[in-house]
């Protein structure tokens, strides 16, 4: 067994209070942990152990005078020598048998514990004979009436006692004015603002009322040597607790005991009016006036800095990502908006799965889709463009374009023909603004061409087609989807489209409905040319001849574009490709 | 923004609250009539509460060092106290504030009146003036700051002016040979401290089992040591049943826990049990205001009424009743007002108790995480081991600081000792910053100066201050 003993603790201090005690029988001590508080003359000090173990006996208690060398605890050791009550103790409750305390030797040491309730609750309502009306009061000196300003029961409130029932108000002040009978209220007999006199029956109980019990007389007997009046000694008694200092003490026994008034500064914020009880956030002053500003629950946002602090960025990029969902949701429909989607099944239990996060372009390319999918109702227009002569002209303008630094591919003379027809149909370069009910035409073709990448799906767009000739605009296409590849391309470099190519020809396929890039209302697709028996009328009758036919596939917005439009813009396109003299008049 | 510039608003009551609300609507250019029955703006704080207790503390500490200055070898004959001058000196430090804040609401072109509000419907009032004329005029808004008054206990009411308030005691008739204090809160402690020192024998009368109920018993504790030295007596666990008017002095009978009674007569009594809100404001029934339980007027937290058009603040919206709490409220109120979006929700509240040693405190209290069962770590530093302390011969203070142990965030700040009031706004600030304890710990404080237990405080967190050895527990 060894002793911890108290050390010194410095000069001149040969003994001290203990304030408090930190070790319990049981708890394991370790050298260096505080294990209690002392008072000295000159300071209160933690005193740290210089023992490990398992506190077998505490050896003093809270309110003894301790001296330097005393013995505060032992500690378990090989020859352990404890004594059989302590070891009972230590084995019924290791951990939480408490010394007993003593008497507080220094009042201030008392932890603020509440008074004892005293009354049992069923006291309180036992049905003896009593008085079965309440009266007001005498008040004080001088005080005969008062105003009623509020009253706390009505007709069949449970009263005990001592519960406060009005408040008064006197010449000299507001008053609150406790019952001296209990029971259950029958008869309310003064209303609110009514002048009342002492004496005055203020309301009746039910079938006859409770006497003070027993159990409560001590609280209610007047102290013997105040002279007066019973009713108004009782009224005073009890106007004690109700006026604030024994409050709970004047609360009917059936109610929870509220914490006692306290009225040095109870700076607890959780009870401060108006604020709600949730812990403080780790945000400055001007962070969480700033979240308010732009309309986001503080407590919603995660804290990037040190100790979970939540910075001004921290809330921008908040908002910045409830707004952007708060606009996915508004543009679809909520079944199959913004990826919301039903619970998916446990693929794992039919194979071997692989999880890959959907982050960067797929994601984006996923909402975008999906918001143009949910948002425009699609209709696909296919079409035939016979392009026989048109590869002559692509032959004539390869050798000028590669010498400027382009390609002339179908693709470059698509967006010249397709910026050619939207002069002449105005409405597949616009957009629909639903809210402002308007039509939007833009007088600009700036027209985006989807390109595939390594990165997924990017649509650079290539500004004012219209005012370029195939070569400029084959070179500006070879440059972009050069960037595109080489992930160089920016933000600003795919924005501004009016209208969208998707040429998925260098792979295959006789046909595809395109999904339209929203906020635009047409995109064309091209697919796969091939060399075709085509019907070819001569003077004489006619034949098959071989022809390359390109398949076109307009999707449209149906909302702005009727069916009938769409087919003659395709096939306005398709015969600008099957003439592309008239291209080449133009451009 | 651009039509409650426009407004008209009506501000009930200038103490801290009212005239800083009214203030701040005269700067965002609204038309702000102020009303109180006193001759200029400053309510019960700067009349009869903060600012006089204050004045007079500041004597009673030089009383109390002068004594002191023995110990080192500097002696003084006893004070002699003039206590009409003391008086006037007093006063005029109200009368200089409250003037001052009189030229200010001129300077802001405020529409001062001087008399008593009543509410004719949601936005129009009458005001009895002070020379009995009357006035009803209607405003778009109207903000209740009626602060609140002394709680007063039926069966310690007698009318002799023997028989004080804070108010009363404030006024220092005179200098009583006894003086008995119902209320060990912080009125009580610091007019009793006053009286004390100017040679009253003091008894302190607390019902609660301890002084400053509320407050963490460490804080407390050095307090109550030096009030003992201080005070005649402090009697705990007890009640006054009976007061009896004698002529020469009051009788009153203390009732101890156990039911034993004594008698005693004082000169004085100060009945300092605490405050109610005025919330009876007559015709308030004529409105949508809601009035709480405990006689509060209910608000949201841009201390919005239940009436649209009416706001209120400070004492009579709840606790804590405090100076600085009303008029952060009355500028949150009139942000409200003019169409900002704020909101009354700070983090952390100091509470001052300014007596010698002085305690203060903010954030959460050790008291409260217990109640809450909250995992917290406290460090503690002794002012024993602060070398600032030592030379003015104040070893007894003590800075702890409320730590959260898994982010390490300052939660609360406690400090008792002197200057203890005016070093928690450092507290204040961290808590408001969710500065963490290694945030403290990291910057430098000045020395030789008592703000250094704070950083220590830190410090002793990582077991790893200076000025005391005691490693790191657990
Ligand atoms: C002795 C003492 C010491 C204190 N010390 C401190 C301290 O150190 N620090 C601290 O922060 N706080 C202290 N306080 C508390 C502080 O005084 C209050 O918290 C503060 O004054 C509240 O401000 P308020 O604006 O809510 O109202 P008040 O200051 O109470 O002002 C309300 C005003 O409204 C007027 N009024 C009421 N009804 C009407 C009506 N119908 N029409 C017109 N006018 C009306 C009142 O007459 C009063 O002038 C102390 C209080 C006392 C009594």
């Amino acid at each position: 067994m060894i002793e911890f003993k108290l050390p010194e603790l410095g000069e001149n201090i040969e003994q001290g209070d203990l304030v408090r005690l930190m070790v319990v029988p049981g708890a394991t001590v370790s050298a260096g942990q505080s294990v209690m508080e002392l008072e000295t003359d000159k300071a209160v000090v933690e005193v740290p152990s210089s023992v490990s173990g398992t506190v077998q006996e505490i050896r003093v208690k809270e309110g003894d005078k301790i001296k330097v060398g005393q013995v505060i605890f032992t500690v378990d050791g090989a020859e352990a020598k404890s004594s059989d009550q302590s070891r009972a103790a230590a084995a019924a409750a290791p951990v939480l048998v408490r010394p007993v305390p003593v008497p507080q030797a220094t009042p201030a040491t008392t932890p603020t514990t509440l008074p004892a309730a005293s009354p049992t609750p069923d006291a309180a309502v036992a049905p003896t004979s009593g008085p079965s009306e309440f009266k007001l009061p005498e008040l004080g000196e001088n005080i005969s009436q008062g105003d009623l300003v509020r009253l706390m029961i009505s007709p069949g409130t449970k009263v005990a006692e001592g519960q406060p029932v009005m408040e008064l108000e006197t010449d000299k002040a507001v008053v609150e004015v406790p019952s001296s009978v209990s029971g259950v209220v029958k008869e309310v007999k003064v209303k609110e603002g009514e002048k009342i006199k002492v004496g005055q029956v203020i309301f009746t109980l039910e079938g006859g009322a409770s006497a003070p019990t027993d159990a409560q007389r001590p609280r209610t007997t007047p102290v013997e040597h105040v002279s007066g009046q019973h009713g108004a000694r009782l009224a005073f008694q009890a106007a004690i607790r109700a006026e604030g200092k024994t409050e709970e003490q004047a609360l009917p026994p059936d109610q929870p005991l509220l914490a006692p008034q306290v009225f040095s500064m109870p700076v607890q914020l959780g009870k401060v009016a108006g604020t709600e009880q949730r812990q403080p956030i780790p945000a400055a002053p001007s962070v969480r006036r700033l979240a308010r500003e732009v309309g986001v629950d503080i407590y919603d946002v995660k804290g990037t800095g040190p100790g979970g602090r939540i910075s001004e960025d921290d809330v921008k990029a908040h908002a910045k990502s409830l707004l952007q969902a708060a606009s996915a949701a508004a543009q679809a429909p909520p079944r199959a908006g913004h990826f919301a989607q039903p619970q998916l099944p446990d693929f794992s239990k039919w194979g071997k799965i692989e999880r890959v996060s959907m982050r960067g372009v797929r994601r984006k390319t996923a909402e975008h889709l999906a918001e143009s999918w949910n948002t425009i109702p699609h209709v696909t227009q296919h079409d035939r463009a016979d392009i026989t002569e048109l590869e002559q002209l692509r032959a004539r303008f390869a050798p000028k374009a590669e010498e400027a630094g382009g390609k002339m591919t179908v693709t470059a003379i698509a967006l010249k023909v397709c910026s050619a027809a939207l002069k002449v149909f105005p409405q597949f370069n616009a957009s629909i603004d639903v809210e402002k009910e308007e039509i939007i035409y833009k007088q600009y073709i700036h027209i985006g061409v989807a390109a595939d990448t390594d990165r997924g799906l990017l649509v650079p767009v290539i500004r004012d087609v219209d005012k370029k000739n195939i070569v400029e605009i084959a070179v500006e296409l070879s440059q972009l989807s050069k960037k595109a590849r080489e992930k160089k391309l920016t933000p600003e470099e795919m924005q501004g489209g009016t209208f969208t190519i998707t040429n998925l020809g260098g792979i295959g396929g006789v046909g595809f409905t395109p999904i339209v890039n929203f906020p635009e209302v047409a995109i064309l697709g091209l697919s796969r040319s091939r060399m075709e028996p085509e019907w070819v009328q001569h003077k004489g009758g006619g034949k098959f001849e071989p022809r390359l036919i390109l398949p076109l596939s307009l999707s449209y917005d149906h909302r702005l574009i009727d069916g009938a439009d769409a087919a003659r813009f395709l096939r306005w396109i398709a015969e600008a490709f099957e003439q592309p003299f008239l291209l080449s008049v133009q451009g | 923004m651009s039509e409650s510039k426009n407004f008209d608003i009506a501000v009930v009551g200038a103490g801290p609250g009212g005239y800083a609300a009214a203030f701040l609507a005269a700067d965002l250019g609204m038309s702000v009539t102020l009303i109180d029955p006193e001759i200029n703006p400053g309510g019960v704080c700067l009349y009869r509460g903060c600012i006089p207790s204050k004045a007079l503390l500041h004597v009673a500490s030089l009383i109390e060092e002068s004594e002191q200055a023995k110990n080192w070898g500097i002696e003084f004959s006893a004070p002699k106290i003039d206590l009409s001058r003391l008086r006037s000196w007093k006063e005029n430090v109200v009368k200089k504030l409250t003037g001052g804040l009189g030229i200010l609401s001129k300077q802001r072109k405020v529409k001062y009146v001087q008399g008593r509000a009543a509410f004719e419907n949601s936005t129009t009032l009458r005001v009895k003036k002070f020379d009995g004329a009357e006035e009803t005029s209607t405003f778009d808004r109207i903000v209740l700051a009626t602060g609140s008054r002394p709680a007063i206990i039926p069966t310690l009411k007698l009318d002799t002016p023997r028989m004080m308030d804070s108010t009363g005691a404030l006024n220092l008739e005179d200098i009583p040979s006894t003086l008995l204090v119902v209320g060990g809160g912080y009125i009580g402690l610091e007019l009793g401290s006053v009286y004390a020192a100017l040679g009253t024998r003091v008894t302190v009368v607390e019902m609660l089992p301890g002084l400053l109920p509320g407050a963490d018993r460490d804080l407390v504790l050095p307090l109550h040591k030096k009030l003992e030295k201080l005070f005649d007596s402090i009697l705990l666990n007890t009640t006054v049943t009976a007061v009896k008017d004698e002529g020469a002095g009051i009788r009153a009978t203390l009732k101890a826990q156990d039911g034993s009674t004594q008698e005693k007569v004082f000169g004085r009594v100060l009945v300092s049990v605490g405050r109610k809100p005025n919330s009876e404001i007559p015709g308030l029934e004529k409105t949508q205001v809601k009035v709480g339980p405990k006689g509060f007027i209910q608000v949201n937290k841009q201390l919005q009424t239940d009436d649209p058009s009416i706001s209120a603040i400070g004492d009579v919206v709840g606790e804590p009743m405090l100076a600085h709490k009303a008029m952060h409220e009355g500028r949150t109120a009139v942000e409200a007002i003019a169409g900002q979006k704020v909101a009354f929700e700070p983090n952390a509240i100091p509470a001052v108790v300014f007596t010698d040693p002085e305690v203060a405190w903010c954030g959460l209290t050790e008291t409260q995480a217990q109640n809450e069962n909250r995992e917290i770590k406290v460090a503690k530093f002794p002012w024993a081991a602060s070398g600032r302390a030592i030379t003015f011969d104040r070893p007894e203070g003590m800075t702890k600081m409320i730590i959260d142990p898994h982010s390490e965030r300052v939660l609360g700040l406690g400090i008792v000792g002197v200057g203890a009031g005016d070093m928690i706004a450092e507290g204040v600030v961290a808590i408001e910053m969710a500065a963490l304890a290694k945030d403290v710990a990291l910057s430098i404080h000045p020395h030789p100066t008592l703000s250094e237990t704070i950083m220590n405080s830190a410090e002793v967190f990582f077991g790893t201050a200076t000025d005391i050895y005691r490693p790191k527990r657990g």
